[in-house]
Protein backbone atom coordinates (compact mmCIF):
# COMPACT_ATOMS: atom_id res chain seq x y z
CA UNK A 1 0.00 0.00 0.00
CA UNK A 2 1.64 3.16 -1.03
CA UNK A 3 1.27 6.08 1.03
CA UNK A 4 3.49 9.51 1.79
CA UNK A 5 5.43 7.25 4.35
CA UNK A 6 5.96 4.31 2.03
CA UNK A 7 6.96 6.04 -0.48
CA UNK A 8 8.57 5.82 -3.94
CA UNK A 9 9.86 8.90 -3.82
CA UNK A 10 12.92 10.26 -2.64
CA UNK A 11 12.40 11.46 1.01
CA UNK A 12 13.85 14.77 0.55
CA UNK A 13 10.85 15.82 -1.82
CA UNK A 14 8.57 16.05 1.27
CA UNK A 15 11.01 18.57 2.55
CA UNK A 16 8.84 21.87 2.84
CA UNK A 17 11.23 23.96 2.02
CA UNK A 18 11.16 22.56 -1.53
CA UNK A 19 7.57 22.62 -1.67
CA UNK A 20 5.31 25.73 -3.83
CA UNK A 21 1.83 25.78 -2.20
CA UNK A 22 -1.13 25.82 -4.38
CA UNK A 23 -3.90 27.20 -2.61
CA UNK A 24 -7.42 28.05 -4.20
CA UNK A 25 -6.80 31.60 -5.37
CA UNK A 26 -3.01 31.82 -4.76
CA UNK A 27 0.37 30.21 -5.12
CA UNK A 28 2.35 30.46 -2.28
CA UNK A 29 6.57 30.11 -1.67
CA UNK A 30 7.24 30.99 -4.94
CA UNK A 31 10.90 32.17 -4.47
CA UNK A 32 13.67 29.49 -3.61
CA UNK A 33 15.04 29.51 0.03
CA UNK A 34 18.44 28.09 -0.31
CA UNK A 35 20.93 31.15 -0.80
CA UNK A 36 23.97 32.06 1.74
CA UNK A 37 21.92 34.47 4.42
CA UNK A 38 18.52 33.77 4.53
CA UNK A 39 18.16 30.81 7.40
CA UNK A 40 20.63 32.06 10.17
CA UNK A 41 23.55 29.49 11.12
CA UNK A 42 22.97 27.74 7.87
CA UNK A 43 25.74 27.85 4.69
CA UNK A 44 24.07 27.66 1.50
CA UNK A 45 27.06 28.44 -0.27
CA UNK A 46 26.66 26.97 -3.52
CA UNK A 47 29.40 24.42 -4.81
CA UNK A 48 29.90 22.27 -7.33
CA UNK A 49 29.82 18.86 -5.13
CA UNK A 50 26.51 19.46 -3.76
CA UNK A 51 25.26 20.36 -7.01
CA UNK A 52 26.35 17.07 -8.39
CA UNK A 53 25.06 14.98 -5.86
CA UNK A 54 21.40 16.68 -6.23
CA UNK A 55 20.96 16.95 -9.60
CA UNK A 56 19.00 14.04 -11.55
CA UNK A 57 18.32 14.17 -15.19
CA UNK A 58 15.79 11.22 -15.90
CA UNK A 59 14.43 10.56 -19.67
CA UNK A 60 10.52 9.72 -19.13
CA UNK A 61 9.30 9.41 -22.98
CA UNK A 62 11.32 9.64 -25.93
CA UNK A 63 9.42 9.33 -29.17
CA UNK A 64 10.61 10.22 -33.17
CA UNK A 65 9.43 13.77 -32.53
CA UNK A 66 8.88 14.37 -28.75
CA UNK A 67 11.28 13.73 -25.36
CA UNK A 68 10.04 14.27 -21.85
CA UNK A 69 12.76 14.50 -19.01
CA UNK A 70 13.25 15.19 -15.46
CA UNK A 71 15.42 17.77 -14.28
CA UNK A 72 15.57 17.67 -10.78
CA UNK A 73 18.23 19.47 -8.43
CA UNK A 74 18.48 22.89 -10.40
CA UNK A 75 17.67 26.59 -9.68
CA UNK A 76 14.38 28.09 -11.83
CA UNK A 77 16.89 30.25 -13.17
CA UNK A 78 18.97 27.67 -14.92
CA UNK A 79 15.71 25.93 -16.54
CA UNK A 80 14.50 28.51 -17.50
CA UNK A 81 17.37 29.84 -19.51
CA UNK A 82 17.47 26.54 -20.97
CA UNK A 83 13.31 26.40 -22.34
CA UNK A 84 14.52 30.38 -23.54
CA UNK A 85 17.46 28.83 -25.44
CA UNK A 86 15.80 26.54 -27.18
CA UNK A 87 13.32 28.37 -28.37
CA UNK A 88 14.76 31.23 -29.07
CA UNK A 89 18.78 30.59 -29.36
CA UNK A 90 19.36 27.09 -31.15
CA UNK A 91 20.10 27.89 -34.62
CA UNK A 92 18.80 26.07 -37.63
CA UNK A 93 17.98 26.90 -41.40
CA UNK A 94 14.60 28.57 -42.66
CA UNK A 95 13.74 30.51 -46.16
CA UNK A 96 14.15 33.96 -45.40
CA UNK A 97 14.43 35.48 -49.16
CA UNK A 98 11.65 34.34 -51.99
CA UNK A 99 12.14 35.87 -55.15
CA UNK A 100 8.93 35.17 -57.24
CA UNK A 101 9.20 35.17 -61.04
CA UNK A 102 5.62 34.22 -61.74
CA UNK A 103 2.57 33.78 -59.16
CA UNK A 104 -0.57 33.72 -61.09
CA UNK A 105 -2.21 31.56 -58.24
CA UNK A 106 -4.74 33.06 -55.69
CA UNK A 107 -2.14 33.86 -52.90
CA UNK A 108 -0.59 36.92 -52.73
CA UNK A 109 3.14 36.72 -53.37
CA UNK A 110 3.74 38.17 -49.43
CA UNK A 111 1.32 35.69 -47.97
CA UNK A 112 3.00 32.93 -50.31
CA UNK A 113 6.21 34.03 -49.13
CA UNK A 114 5.39 34.31 -45.22
CA UNK A 115 4.21 30.41 -45.60
CA UNK A 116 7.46 29.10 -47.29
CA UNK A 117 9.41 30.71 -44.24
CA UNK A 118 7.56 28.88 -41.95
CA UNK A 119 8.58 25.34 -43.50
CA UNK A 120 10.76 23.22 -41.43
CA UNK A 121 14.33 22.19 -43.37
CA UNK A 122 15.91 19.24 -42.57
CA UNK A 123 19.51 20.69 -42.55
CA UNK A 124 21.99 20.22 -40.39
CA UNK A 125 23.06 24.30 -39.41
CA UNK A 126 26.50 23.08 -38.19
CA UNK A 127 27.43 23.03 -42.14
CA UNK A 128 26.05 26.47 -42.34
CA UNK A 129 27.35 29.73 -41.22
CA UNK A 130 25.19 32.93 -41.01
CA UNK A 131 24.53 35.10 -43.13
CA UNK A 132 24.30 38.76 -41.64
CA UNK A 133 23.05 41.43 -43.79
CA UNK A 134 25.00 43.21 -46.67
CA UNK A 135 26.87 39.50 -46.64
CA UNK A 136 27.56 37.95 -50.03
CA UNK A 137 25.17 34.75 -50.35
CA UNK A 138 27.43 31.87 -51.24
CA UNK A 139 27.09 28.35 -50.57
CA UNK A 140 28.19 28.22 -47.07
CA UNK A 141 25.55 30.60 -46.21
CA UNK A 142 22.88 30.28 -48.14
CA UNK A 143 20.74 27.11 -49.45
CA UNK A 144 18.94 27.49 -52.91
CA UNK A 145 15.49 26.23 -53.60
CA UNK A 146 12.92 26.10 -56.46
CA UNK A 147 9.69 26.16 -56.52
CA UNK A 148 8.36 25.96 -60.12
CA UNK A 149 4.33 24.14 -60.69
CA UNK A 150 2.17 24.89 -62.95
CA UNK A 151 -1.79 22.93 -62.61
CA UNK A 152 -3.69 21.99 -65.27
CA UNK A 153 -6.38 19.36 -66.76
CA UNK A 154 -5.55 15.55 -67.13
CA UNK A 155 -7.36 12.92 -68.87
CA UNK A 156 -11.37 12.70 -67.50
CA UNK A 157 -11.21 16.09 -65.99
CA UNK A 158 -8.24 15.40 -63.15
CA UNK A 159 -6.53 18.32 -61.91
CA UNK A 160 -3.01 17.93 -61.69
CA UNK A 161 -0.85 19.62 -58.75
CA UNK A 162 -3.93 21.15 -57.39
CA UNK A 163 -1.67 20.97 -54.12
CA UNK A 164 1.03 22.62 -53.63
CA UNK A 165 2.96 21.29 -50.50
CA UNK A 166 6.16 21.45 -49.57
CA UNK A 167 7.72 18.24 -50.95
CA UNK A 168 7.39 20.27 -54.13
CA UNK A 169 10.70 22.22 -52.94
CA UNK A 170 13.47 21.11 -55.56
CA UNK A 171 16.99 21.74 -53.90
CA UNK A 172 19.57 23.57 -56.72
CA UNK A 173 23.10 22.56 -55.08
CA UNK A 174 25.56 25.53 -54.94
CA UNK A 175 29.01 25.44 -55.43
CA UNK A 176 30.43 22.29 -53.00
CA UNK A 177 27.25 21.94 -51.01
CA UNK A 178 26.43 18.65 -53.77
CA UNK A 179 29.65 16.87 -52.24
CA UNK A 180 29.01 18.03 -49.08
CA UNK A 181 25.58 17.19 -48.42
CA UNK A 182 25.95 14.12 -50.18
CA UNK A 183 23.20 11.90 -49.41
CA UNK A 184 21.35 13.76 -47.33
CA UNK A 185 19.26 16.02 -49.92
CA UNK A 186 18.09 19.19 -48.26
CA UNK A 187 14.19 19.28 -47.63
CA UNK A 188 11.35 19.60 -45.77
CA UNK A 189 11.39 17.46 -42.62
CA UNK A 190 7.16 17.46 -43.76
CA UNK A 191 6.57 16.90 -47.46
CA UNK A 192 2.74 17.09 -46.75
CA UNK A 193 2.33 20.85 -45.71
CA UNK A 194 0.12 22.49 -48.20
CA UNK A 195 1.40 25.81 -49.27
CA UNK A 196 -0.95 26.58 -51.90
CA UNK A 197 -3.87 25.41 -53.50
CA UNK A 198 -4.22 25.96 -57.74
CA UNK A 199 -6.71 25.65 -60.17
CA UNK A 200 -6.01 24.66 -64.00
CA UNK A 201 -3.66 27.30 -65.91
CA UNK A 202 -2.53 28.83 -62.46
CA UNK A 203 1.38 28.65 -62.12
CA UNK A 204 3.97 29.45 -59.16
CA UNK A 205 7.65 29.42 -59.86
CA UNK A 206 9.66 31.22 -57.47
CA UNK A 207 13.39 30.34 -56.19
CA UNK A 208 14.19 30.58 -52.35
CA UNK A 209 17.19 31.42 -50.61
CA UNK A 210 17.62 29.96 -47.10
CA UNK A 211 19.31 30.76 -44.08
CA UNK A 212 20.95 30.32 -40.89
CA UNK A 213 19.43 31.70 -38.13
CA UNK A 214 17.86 31.74 -34.64
CA UNK A 215 14.41 31.59 -33.21
CA UNK A 216 14.72 35.49 -31.44
CA UNK A 217 14.48 36.89 -35.20
CA UNK A 218 11.71 34.88 -36.38
CA UNK A 219 9.93 32.19 -34.94
CA UNK A 220 10.67 30.45 -38.22
CA UNK A 221 14.41 29.55 -37.40
CA UNK A 222 13.07 28.48 -33.98
CA UNK A 223 13.79 24.36 -33.73
CA UNK A 224 11.33 23.76 -31.20
CA UNK A 225 7.31 23.80 -32.02
CA UNK A 226 6.99 23.42 -27.73
CA UNK A 227 9.72 23.62 -25.06
CA UNK A 228 8.16 23.83 -21.80
CA UNK A 229 8.69 22.61 -18.37
CA UNK A 230 6.35 22.51 -15.41
CA UNK A 231 7.21 21.67 -12.03
CA UNK A 232 6.31 18.39 -10.63
CA UNK A 233 2.48 18.03 -8.28
CA UNK A 234 2.95 16.74 -4.59
CA UNK A 235 -0.78 15.81 -2.63
CA UNK A 236 -0.58 16.16 0.79
CA UNK A 237 -2.38 14.05 3.34
CA UNK A 238 -3.12 14.61 6.50
CA UNK A 239 -2.55 11.77 8.99
CA UNK A 240 -4.35 14.04 11.87
CA UNK A 241 -7.58 14.61 9.67
CA UNK A 242 -8.27 11.60 7.38
CA UNK A 243 -11.20 11.30 4.97
CA UNK A 244 -14.48 9.30 5.58
CA UNK A 245 -14.91 5.96 4.15
CA UNK A 246 -18.23 7.21 2.25
CA UNK A 247 -16.40 10.27 1.13
CA UNK A 248 -13.64 8.46 -0.32
CA UNK A 249 -14.79 8.03 -3.78
CA UNK A 250 -15.90 12.06 -3.78
CA UNK A 251 -11.98 12.94 -2.69
CA UNK A 252 -10.47 10.23 -5.58
CA UNK A 253 -12.80 11.85 -8.17
CA UNK A 254 -10.98 15.52 -7.20
CA UNK A 255 -7.95 14.52 -8.97
CA UNK A 256 -6.47 12.87 -11.76
CA UNK A 257 -7.15 9.36 -12.46
CA UNK A 258 -5.34 6.82 -10.75
CA UNK A 259 -3.75 9.76 -8.02
CA UNK A 260 -5.45 8.98 -5.63
CA UNK A 261 -6.28 4.91 -4.97
CA UNK A 262 -9.10 3.93 -2.45
CA UNK A 263 -8.70 0.68 -0.64
CA UNK A 264 -11.83 -1.60 0.21
CA UNK A 265 -12.04 -0.04 3.12
CA UNK A 266 -12.45 2.90 2.50
CA UNK A 267 -9.57 4.27 3.28
CA UNK A 268 -7.58 6.59 1.05
CA UNK A 269 -3.90 6.87 -0.06
CA UNK A 270 -2.03 9.08 -2.59
CA UNK A 271 -0.32 6.46 -5.44
CA UNK A 272 3.29 8.32 -6.01
CA UNK A 273 3.48 6.49 -9.70
CA UNK A 274 1.06 8.51 -11.05
CA UNK A 275 1.37 11.87 -9.11
CA UNK A 276 2.96 13.69 -12.15
CA UNK A 277 -0.43 13.62 -14.33
CA UNK A 278 -2.06 15.11 -11.53
CA UNK A 279 -3.51 18.33 -13.42
CA UNK A 280 -3.68 20.33 -10.01
CA UNK A 281 -7.27 21.26 -10.52
CA UNK A 282 -7.73 22.19 -7.24
CA UNK A 283 -11.25 20.84 -7.82
CA UNK A 284 -10.69 19.26 -3.59
CA UNK A 285 -10.14 22.79 -2.45
CA UNK A 286 -14.13 23.78 -3.24
CA UNK A 287 -15.15 21.14 -1.15
CA UNK A 288 -15.70 22.04 2.95
CA UNK A 289 -15.55 18.68 4.12
CA UNK A 290 -12.12 18.02 3.06
CA UNK A 291 -10.67 21.21 4.30
CA UNK A 292 -7.69 20.66 6.08
CA UNK A 293 -7.41 16.93 5.18
CA UNK A 294 -5.04 17.83 2.02
CA UNK A 295 -2.29 19.91 0.41
CA UNK A 296 -1.33 20.80 -2.54
CA UNK A 297 2.60 21.03 -3.56
CA UNK A 298 4.99 21.53 -6.31
CA UNK A 299 8.23 20.72 -6.31
CA UNK A 300 10.17 24.13 -6.50
CA UNK A 301 13.25 22.44 -8.36
CA UNK A 302 11.76 19.28 -10.06
CA UNK A 303 10.97 20.14 -13.29
CA UNK A 304 8.98 17.92 -15.88
CA UNK A 305 10.23 19.26 -19.77
CA UNK A 306 8.35 18.61 -22.98
CA UNK A 307 9.52 19.33 -25.66
CA UNK A 308 8.52 18.68 -29.33
CA UNK A 309 11.28 18.90 -32.00
CA UNK A 310 10.26 20.19 -35.53
CA UNK A 311 13.20 21.03 -37.38
CA UNK A 312 16.74 19.01 -37.83
CA UNK A 313 17.50 18.37 -34.38
CA UNK A 314 15.96 14.90 -33.04
CA UNK A 315 14.46 15.69 -30.11
CA UNK A 316 17.31 14.10 -27.23
CA UNK A 317 19.43 16.30 -28.74
CA UNK A 318 17.90 20.14 -28.30
CA UNK A 319 18.59 20.11 -24.54
CA UNK A 320 22.72 19.49 -24.98
CA UNK A 321 21.94 22.20 -28.29
CA UNK A 322 20.97 24.63 -25.88
CA UNK A 323 23.73 23.64 -23.33
CA UNK A 324 26.44 24.49 -26.17
CA UNK A 325 24.63 27.67 -26.63
CA UNK A 326 24.57 28.92 -23.07
CA UNK A 327 28.16 27.51 -22.51
CA UNK A 328 28.84 29.88 -25.53
CA UNK A 329 27.47 33.02 -23.96
CA UNK A 330 28.91 32.44 -20.49
CA UNK A 331 32.59 31.89 -21.72
CA UNK A 332 31.69 35.29 -23.84
CA UNK A 333 31.11 37.32 -20.52
CA UNK A 334 33.42 35.66 -18.76
CA UNK A 335 36.63 36.17 -21.00
CA UNK A 336 34.90 39.60 -21.02
CA UNK A 337 34.76 39.80 -17.08
CA UNK A 338 38.74 38.50 -17.26
CA UNK A 339 39.50 41.73 -19.84
CA UNK A 340 37.96 44.18 -17.43
CA UNK A 341 39.90 43.09 -14.43
CA UNK A 342 43.36 43.18 -16.14
CA UNK A 343 42.00 46.55 -17.06
CA UNK A 344 41.69 47.56 -13.53
CA UNK A 345 45.06 45.93 -12.08
CA UNK A 346 46.62 48.31 -14.48
CA UNK A 347 48.68 48.30 -17.82
CA UNK A 348 51.94 47.20 -15.92
CA UNK A 349 50.09 44.05 -14.21
CA UNK A 350 48.14 42.96 -17.11
CA UNK A 351 50.50 43.34 -19.39
CA UNK A 352 50.64 43.74 -23.22
CA UNK A 353 47.39 40.70 -23.83
CA UNK A 354 45.36 41.71 -21.69
CA UNK A 355 43.07 43.79 -23.40
CA UNK A 356 40.80 43.17 -26.22
CA UNK A 357 41.11 44.23 -29.60
CA UNK A 358 39.39 46.37 -31.69
CA UNK A 359 36.69 43.18 -32.34
CA UNK A 360 35.76 42.80 -28.34
CA UNK A 361 38.43 39.85 -28.77
CA UNK A 362 40.43 38.65 -26.36
CA UNK A 363 43.60 36.67 -25.42
CA UNK A 364 43.30 34.00 -23.42
CA UNK A 365 46.40 32.34 -21.48
CA UNK A 366 46.81 28.89 -23.05
CA UNK B 1 8.32 50.85 -40.11
CA UNK B 2 10.92 52.17 -37.94
CA UNK B 3 11.77 48.78 -35.60
CA UNK B 4 14.98 48.34 -35.29
CA UNK B 5 17.24 45.63 -37.00
CA UNK B 6 16.13 42.31 -36.01
CA UNK B 7 19.63 41.12 -35.95
CA UNK B 8 20.71 43.93 -33.70
CA UNK B 9 19.37 41.86 -30.75
CA UNK B 10 22.56 39.60 -31.10
CA UNK B 11 25.26 41.06 -33.24
CA UNK B 12 27.88 43.19 -31.12
CA UNK B 13 28.43 46.76 -33.26
CA UNK B 14 31.38 47.29 -34.54
CA UNK B 15 34.03 47.84 -31.89
CA UNK B 16 31.21 47.57 -29.43
CA UNK B 17 32.62 45.42 -26.09
CA UNK B 18 30.21 42.79 -24.61
CA UNK B 19 30.46 44.13 -20.70
CA UNK B 20 31.34 47.25 -19.54
CA UNK B 21 31.29 48.04 -15.82
CA UNK B 22 30.69 51.26 -13.91
CA UNK B 23 32.01 51.63 -10.46
CA UNK B 24 29.32 53.04 -8.24
CA UNK B 25 30.62 55.94 -6.20
CA UNK B 26 27.92 56.05 -3.57
CA UNK B 27 27.85 52.68 -2.30
CA UNK B 28 30.97 50.71 -1.61
CA UNK B 29 32.12 47.75 -2.91
CA UNK B 30 29.53 48.02 -5.53
CA UNK B 31 29.41 48.35 -9.39
CA UNK B 32 26.87 47.94 -11.98
CA UNK B 33 27.62 46.10 -15.31
CA UNK B 34 26.28 46.42 -18.68
CA UNK B 35 25.95 43.61 -20.81
CA UNK B 36 25.17 44.41 -24.36
CA UNK B 37 22.98 41.95 -26.74
CA UNK B 38 21.82 39.36 -24.17
CA UNK B 39 18.55 39.40 -22.45
CA UNK B 40 16.58 37.65 -19.21
CA UNK B 41 18.40 34.17 -20.33
CA UNK B 42 21.60 35.14 -18.96
CA UNK B 43 20.82 38.16 -16.56
CA UNK B 44 18.37 36.33 -14.46
CA UNK B 45 20.94 32.83 -14.71
CA UNK B 46 23.82 35.26 -13.02
CA UNK B 47 21.84 37.00 -10.63
CA UNK B 48 20.94 33.82 -8.92
CA UNK B 49 24.33 32.37 -9.52
CA UNK B 50 25.78 35.86 -7.84
CA UNK B 51 23.52 35.43 -4.92
CA UNK B 52 24.30 31.80 -4.57
CA UNK B 53 27.72 33.22 -3.27
CA UNK B 54 28.64 34.60 -0.05
CA UNK B 55 30.78 37.51 -0.80
CA UNK B 56 27.81 38.87 -2.59
CA UNK B 57 25.61 41.21 -0.37
CA UNK B 58 23.56 42.13 -3.50
CA UNK B 59 22.74 41.50 -6.92
CA UNK B 60 19.97 41.91 -9.12
CA UNK B 61 19.70 42.62 -13.04
CA UNK B 62 17.20 44.95 -14.94
CA UNK B 63 16.20 45.22 -18.79
CA UNK B 64 16.02 48.87 -19.05
CA UNK B 65 13.68 48.64 -22.26
CA UNK B 66 12.45 45.84 -24.26
CA UNK B 67 13.47 47.32 -27.50
CA UNK B 68 17.38 47.85 -25.66
CA UNK B 69 19.04 44.78 -26.18
CA UNK B 70 21.09 45.01 -22.75
CA UNK B 71 20.69 44.55 -19.35
CA UNK B 72 22.11 46.11 -16.30
CA UNK B 73 23.74 43.62 -13.65
CA UNK B 74 24.45 45.55 -10.43
CA UNK B 75 27.06 43.84 -7.79
CA UNK B 76 27.47 44.62 -4.36
CA UNK B 77 30.17 42.63 -2.35
CA UNK B 78 31.20 42.11 1.59
CA UNK B 79 34.21 43.79 0.25
CA UNK B 80 36.60 40.65 0.30
CA UNK B 81 36.31 40.51 -3.37
CA UNK B 82 35.53 43.24 -6.01
CA UNK B 83 31.99 42.91 -8.09
CA UNK B 84 34.39 42.32 -10.89
CA UNK B 85 35.95 39.69 -9.68
CA UNK B 86 33.13 37.87 -8.45
CA UNK B 87 31.42 38.32 -11.48
CA UNK B 88 34.65 36.24 -13.36
CA UNK B 89 33.91 33.50 -10.58
CA UNK B 90 30.31 33.10 -10.84
CA UNK B 91 30.80 32.53 -14.64
CA UNK B 92 33.30 30.26 -13.80
CA UNK B 93 31.05 28.44 -11.35
CA UNK B 94 28.26 28.79 -13.87
CA UNK B 95 30.30 26.90 -16.27
CA UNK B 96 30.79 24.07 -13.94
CA UNK B 97 26.99 23.77 -13.04
CA UNK B 98 26.26 23.11 -17.01
CA UNK B 99 28.97 21.28 -17.43
CA UNK B 100 27.79 18.68 -15.03
CA UNK B 101 24.49 19.01 -16.44
CA UNK B 102 25.52 18.08 -19.82
CA UNK B 103 26.94 15.38 -18.46
CA UNK B 104 24.26 13.90 -16.60
CA UNK B 105 22.25 14.39 -19.50
CA UNK B 106 24.00 12.64 -22.10
CA UNK B 107 24.67 9.84 -19.61
CA UNK B 108 21.19 9.03 -19.14
CA UNK B 109 20.35 8.81 -23.13
CA UNK B 110 23.12 6.61 -23.55
CA UNK B 111 22.17 4.85 -20.31
CA UNK B 112 18.72 3.87 -21.93
CA UNK B 113 19.64 4.00 -25.64
CA UNK B 114 22.03 0.72 -24.85
CA UNK B 115 19.12 -1.21 -23.57
CA UNK B 116 20.84 -1.17 -20.31
CA UNK B 117 17.90 -1.70 -16.80
CA UNK B 118 15.16 0.72 -17.51
CA UNK B 119 14.03 2.91 -14.87
CA UNK B 120 10.86 4.39 -14.11
CA UNK B 121 9.95 7.67 -12.81
CA UNK B 122 11.65 7.16 -9.57
CA UNK B 123 14.37 5.28 -10.41
CA UNK B 124 13.41 1.92 -9.64
CA UNK B 125 14.46 -0.51 -12.34
CA UNK B 126 11.47 -1.58 -14.15
CA UNK B 127 10.58 -5.51 -14.40
CA UNK B 128 7.92 -5.43 -17.77
CA UNK B 129 4.83 -5.11 -16.27
CA UNK B 130 2.86 -2.34 -16.12
CA UNK B 131 2.77 1.45 -17.41
CA UNK B 132 6.15 2.45 -16.41
CA UNK B 133 7.97 -0.64 -18.76
CA UNK B 134 6.27 1.15 -22.21
CA UNK B 135 8.00 4.74 -21.26
CA UNK B 136 9.29 5.04 -24.60
CA UNK B 137 6.08 4.93 -26.47
CA UNK B 138 5.50 6.59 -29.62
CA UNK B 139 2.31 9.05 -29.46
Amino acid sequence: MASSSSSQLPPSVFNPRRHVGVHAERVSDVASTDFPGHYPGEDHTWSLARFKENLTVSVKRLSQRSVEFDLVGVDASIANAFRRIMIAEVPTIAIEDVFVWNNTSVIHDEILAQRLGLIPLNVDPALFSPRLPGDIPYDRNTLVFQLDIECSRGAKGAIINEYVTSGDLKWVPQGEQESVFGDLVPTATNKDIVIAKLRPGQVINVELHAIKGVGKEHAKWSPVATATYRLHPLVLLNPSKPIPPHLAQKFASCFSPGVVKVSPDGEVSIDDRHLRKETMSREVLRHKEFEGSVELKRVRDWFIYSVESEGPYAPEVLFPESIKVMRGKIAAIRAAAEALLADSEGPDAGAAAAGPDADGDVEMEP
Amino acid sequence: MNAPNRYELYVLEEGERPVEVTEDTKIPNAATVKIVKQDHTLANLLRSQLLSMPQVTFAGYKVPHPLHPYFLLKIQTDGSVTPTQVLETACTKLIGTIATLEAKFKREFTYNADGAVQEDAYGVPVTGDGLEGRSYIDF
